[in-house]
């Protein structure tokens, strides 16, 4: 059994743990403790500023005060899954955020240090898949949302009905895309503001508690 | 878009857009500029081909060309930058020079589907240029004419939507003030007198949004190359190998202070968070490599820490050169408090105060506190300042009592001498405000230093009250490099006669860091530069410290290559700080870079070969197509037949300085006059250029295809 495995199958009350922003891959939230010996503090936690997210590879950790604006997740995202390097395609999405976002954060605003990837959360209750009018978001063996391409027809429902506007539709082949969990964009995060905790690890945070 | 156009690499496309009848067309960037390669290749053959080199650089016949190249927004590491190409509106001899600007405006660019945009022809009332993917269009900016950049910028992003990046120009390229930038991002800037160009134009700013992409042949070649570079070959900023703080991992820590200051116990104090400590950096780690160069720390020393937010920089970049500073002390003068920058436009704002800077809260404070209050003021108002020229010569001028000459005593007496001399940061907010008025004597300090020296009679030591020549002076705040106006950027202080022989190469400061990126990397001498350097250079090329040896042909062939370097480097576009990839990281390669990455990357990006000789090829021929259009400019404007002596000719104080030495003793970094003329020779002979008059032979010029250049330097009796 894998790592993943056992730790998903450990029967935690929800009292336990803190809930975090969002809703994972299986709806697995973490405790703060647990957190804090992965590196990632309860006050982060407690004032959302750090983002966790569970990936088949271990847990996402996105950490926006490490960000530096490089652009390198967009960069490895479109090269490992389009051919191609952009922006605007990518399944993780950091340039919207660097200039004058919808936030109030940006190097135009005020808040001008403020910028940070946003990735998807693989929800557990897809509001993109639920959108999608030709049935073409699946889940695939690993629990892995993704689009059908053959089924896809570029109407853009999932962009819209997604709450962080995370899938997009290539404006070229006219197909929606949306992150397949590759990892490319953490092996490439130059400042750690991506990181993964693998699962082994996660599992001996939880068997320490 | 390049992926639906199915070119690889370039994006396919140069906008036209022509200021006066508002005509907005394209064309193909292939296969027409494949030779020059793009960027700064493109620009110079776009000015070559199509603006008369006796032109008003702030005429209508004048054009600016802003251009990217086939490595921009691939995937490729510090791709980020984008060079605009223009006739120089205040250096000697008026030739054609270029800004380079980083920030994330050249992806954003080249996602919208363009190699380059030609802006020609002059507005008659304030514009801005808008490229929404494919549509482009002029727009009116006079809501936004007079207003500062940083002001500029957040107003046209907000107005057009949170995914347009800006680049705008300030009240000092408005007034046309030769020392004039463009400025993107935060504190990113091209300098070289283009705010002047896009205010003759009344072009305020460029508004871009891309959603295209940029089509690469093997993309993942492409991630795995830049996956290997940024494990193996890059440190930190300048890519210096070593770091300065010791690391478990590190064999060496720097011997001198260098650019990679990020290391256990280096923190980042403002993080909302709390402090983040940049840690261990390993070489062979991709996620620790932001964390590295901790320029900040390098800029003002340890107090940087304590102001710093994050690392910011440009589109691709792993390195992150601009610190960004939460700098509250400014926050009693009512001033901003976000600010960066890096180097010079940071590091030089205490010079503005002649002397009378003091600290704010902890020792040693002042440099971090004026130059965050320097720097956003001077960015704001779009001043360009010559490399720090602008500030030396100002210091000097008041200093020596020829500013109080020059000046009326109404003019005198309107400026807030009381906030220079009580080092209050916001005399940069009214010194900036001056000189991008162009008025007055702030006017003629705004022209730049050739047009300052000529106009006050800086120039000739019997021509000023003061007795001096501001070229030729020996003296710390002296650093004019060619009588041409502008100063030296890493020279023979650090590199010899190789430093020197490329300074002598534009007609602005070289900007070429290839060399000092080695010298001053901190690691070690005899075990890691020398044996690097001469692998690939031959026996001799490199000097050690103030241990300086003749000139030798070594030492010229790595100066050719540097400047090549350079030109490959605004044209692919490549950082000019980072590559070439000389050094590395690593142990077990010997510290020894890899200089066919640039071909490898091409090959991937292109899906053509492309070896190192073929870029070292291309890049030469815009080499040749600089020296020419230079010869061109000197002969039509100056009426020069002779580059030899009206522009390579080298200020007394670089051969002067140091009396207690002789050249070549150790512990000088002084020049010969004799070897200079000898390192002259060489270099000429290197370049093919002739030995008498430094104007390239028609040979040279036939070489690399341009025969057009030689056929009008035949026209104007320049060569044979």
């Amino acid at each position: 059994m894998s790592d993943k495995k056992r730790f998903l199958d450990k029967d935690y009350t929800r009292r336990q743990f803190l809930k975090l922003s969002g809703k994972s891959l299986v709806g697995v939230t973490m405790s703060s403790a647990m957190l804090s010996t992965l590196g990632v503090t309860a006050a982060a936690l407690a004032e959302d500023k750090v983002k966790v997210w569970a990936f088949p590879q271990g847990l996402l950790v996105v950490n926006p005060d490490r960000c530096v604006g490089c652009q390198r997740c967009e960069i490895n995202c479109t090269l490992t899954n389009d051919g191609c390097c952009s922006s605007y395609i990518s399944r993780v999405k950091v340039t919207r955020n660097l200039y004058s976002s919808r936030n109030g954060e940006g190097l135009y605003t005020e808040n001008n240090w403020t910028y940070f990837p946003d990735t998807c959360r693989q929800c557990e209750d897809p509001a993109c898949g639920n959108a999608c009018p030709m049935g073409a978001i699946y889940a695939d063996e690993s629990g892995i949302r993704k689009v059908d391409t053959e089924k896809c027809v570029g109407c853009g429902a999932c962009t819209a009905a997604c709450p962080w506007h995370m899938p997009t539709v290539n404006p070229v082949t006219k197909k929606s895309s949306k992150c397949v969990m590759c990892g490319a964009c953490v092996e490439g995060c130059p400042s750690g503001a991506l990181s993964i905790i693998p699962w082994d690890k996660v599992s001996a945070a939880a068997q320490a508690i | 878009m390049s992926v639906k156009n199915g070119i690889n690499g370039w994006a396919g496309s140069i906008v036209r857009i022509n200021l006066t009848t508002g005509t907005i067309t394209t064309e193909d960037t292939l296969p027409k500029y494949k030779p020059y390669i793009g960027g700064m290749g493109l620009g110079y053959k776009v000015i070559w081909d199509e603006v008369p080199l006796d032109s008003d650089p702030l005429g209508p016949q004048a054009k600016a060309v802003f251009a990217v190249g086939p490595l921009t927004a691939s995937g490729v590491p510090c791709s980020g930058r984008m060079n605009i190409s223009c006739l120089s509106c205040w250096s000697k001899g008026n030739s054609i020079v270029d800004a380079h600007m980083g920030g994330h405006i050249a992806h954003a660019f080249k996602y919208a589907g363009f190699d380059a945009m030609i802006l020609e022809g002059q507005s008659d009332k304030p514009v801005y240029i808008k490229i929404d993917d494919e549509k482009v269009s002029i727009e009116d900016a006079s809501h936004v004419w007079g207003k500062g950049t940083f002001e500029t910028n957040a107003t046209l992003s907000k107005e057009n939507g949170d995914t347009f990046d800006v680049a705008s120009i300030g009240q000092a390229g408005e007034n046309l003030v030769p020392m004039s930038t463009i400025i993107t991002s935060f504190g990113n800037s091209g300098g070289a007198g283009i705010g002047a160009v896009l205010g003759s134009k009344k072009v305020k700013a460029l508004v871009v949004r891309g959603t295209g992409a940029v089509k690469i042949a093997r993309p993942m070649e492409v991630r795995l190359l830049s996956n290997y570079m940024i494990k193996d070959l890059v440190g930190g900023n300048n890519n210096h190998n070593v770091p300065t703080v010791p690391q478990s991992w590190a064999e060496y820590s720097a011997t001198s202070k260098n650019r990679w200051q990020g290391g256990p116990g280096v923190t980042w104090d403002k993080a909302p968070n709390g402090p983040i400590d940049t840690g261990e950096q390993p070489s062979g780690v991709i996620n620790v490599a932001a964390m590295r160069c901790n320029k900040g720390v390098f800029d003002f020393g340890a107090v940087a820490e304590k102001y710093t937010v994050k690392q910011g920089g440009c589109s691709s970049c792993p390195v992150r050169c601009y610190t960004e500073y939460e700098l509250d002390p400014l926050a009693d003068y009512d001033l901003p408090t976000h600010v960066s920058n890096t180097c010079i436009p940071i590091t030089g704002q205490t010079g503005i105060y002649c002397g009378f800077a003091h600290d704010f809260v902890d020792e040693g404070d002042a440099k971090i506190v004026l130059g965050g209050a320097g720097s956003r003021a001077q960015d704001d108002y779009g001043v360009w300042c010559n490399y720090g020229n602008l500030k030396t010569d100002f210091a000097r001028a008041y200093k020596d009592g020829i500013l109080k000459e020059h000046m009326t005593e109404e003019e005198w007496n309107e400026v807030p001498w009381d906030l220079m001399e009580s080092g209050d940061p916001r005399w940069a907010v009214e010194f900036y405000k001056r000189i991008a008025s162009g008025k007055g004597a702030w006017g003629v300090i705004g022209k730049g230093s050739y047009a300052m020296y000529k106009e006050w009679g800086l120039d000739d030591a019997s021509k000023n009250s003061a007795g001096k020549n501001y070229y030729d002076e020996v003296s710390s705040s002296n650093t004019n490099v060619t009588y041409n106006g502008y100063p030296k950027h890493h020279s023979s202080e650090e590199c010899w006669q190789t430093g020197l022989l490329y300074n002598t190469a534009y007609n602005r400061d070289c900007m070429i860091h290839v060399i000092t990126n080695v010298v001053r990397s901190g690691s070690p001498f005899e075990a890691v530069i020398k044996p690097v350097a001469e692998s690939f250079f031959g026996e001799g090329c490199v000097d050690a410290p103030k241990a300086y040896t003749p000139i030798n042909e070594n030492k010229v062939k790595l100066a050719k290559w540097a400047l090549n370097e350079k030109q490959w480097h605004d044209s692919a576009t490549l950082c000019n700080w980072m590559y070439p990839m000389m050094l590395s990281t690593s142990k077990k390669r010997g510290y020894k870079g890899d200089l066919e990455l640039d071909a490898k990357y091409m090959s991937a990006v292109v899906g053509e070969d492309y070896q190192r000789a073929d870029i070292e090829c291309d890049s030469e021929r815009i080499t040749q197509m600089l020296r020419a259009m230079t010869a061109i400019s000197f002969k039509v404007n100056l009426g020069s037949t002779n580059l030899r002596k009206d522009h390579d000719a080298i200020p007394a104080w670089v051969f002067d300085k140091e009396p207690d030495f002789k050249a070549f003793e150790e512990g000088t970094v002084k020049m010969d006059r004799e070897d200079w003329e000898k390192s002259l020779d060489l270099w000429y002979d290197a370049l093919g250029w002739d030995k008498e008059t430094g104007i390239p032979t028609r040979e040279t010029l036939e070489k690399f295809d341009l025969g057009d250049c030689a056929d009008k330097l035949a026209e104007l009796g320049l060569i044979k």
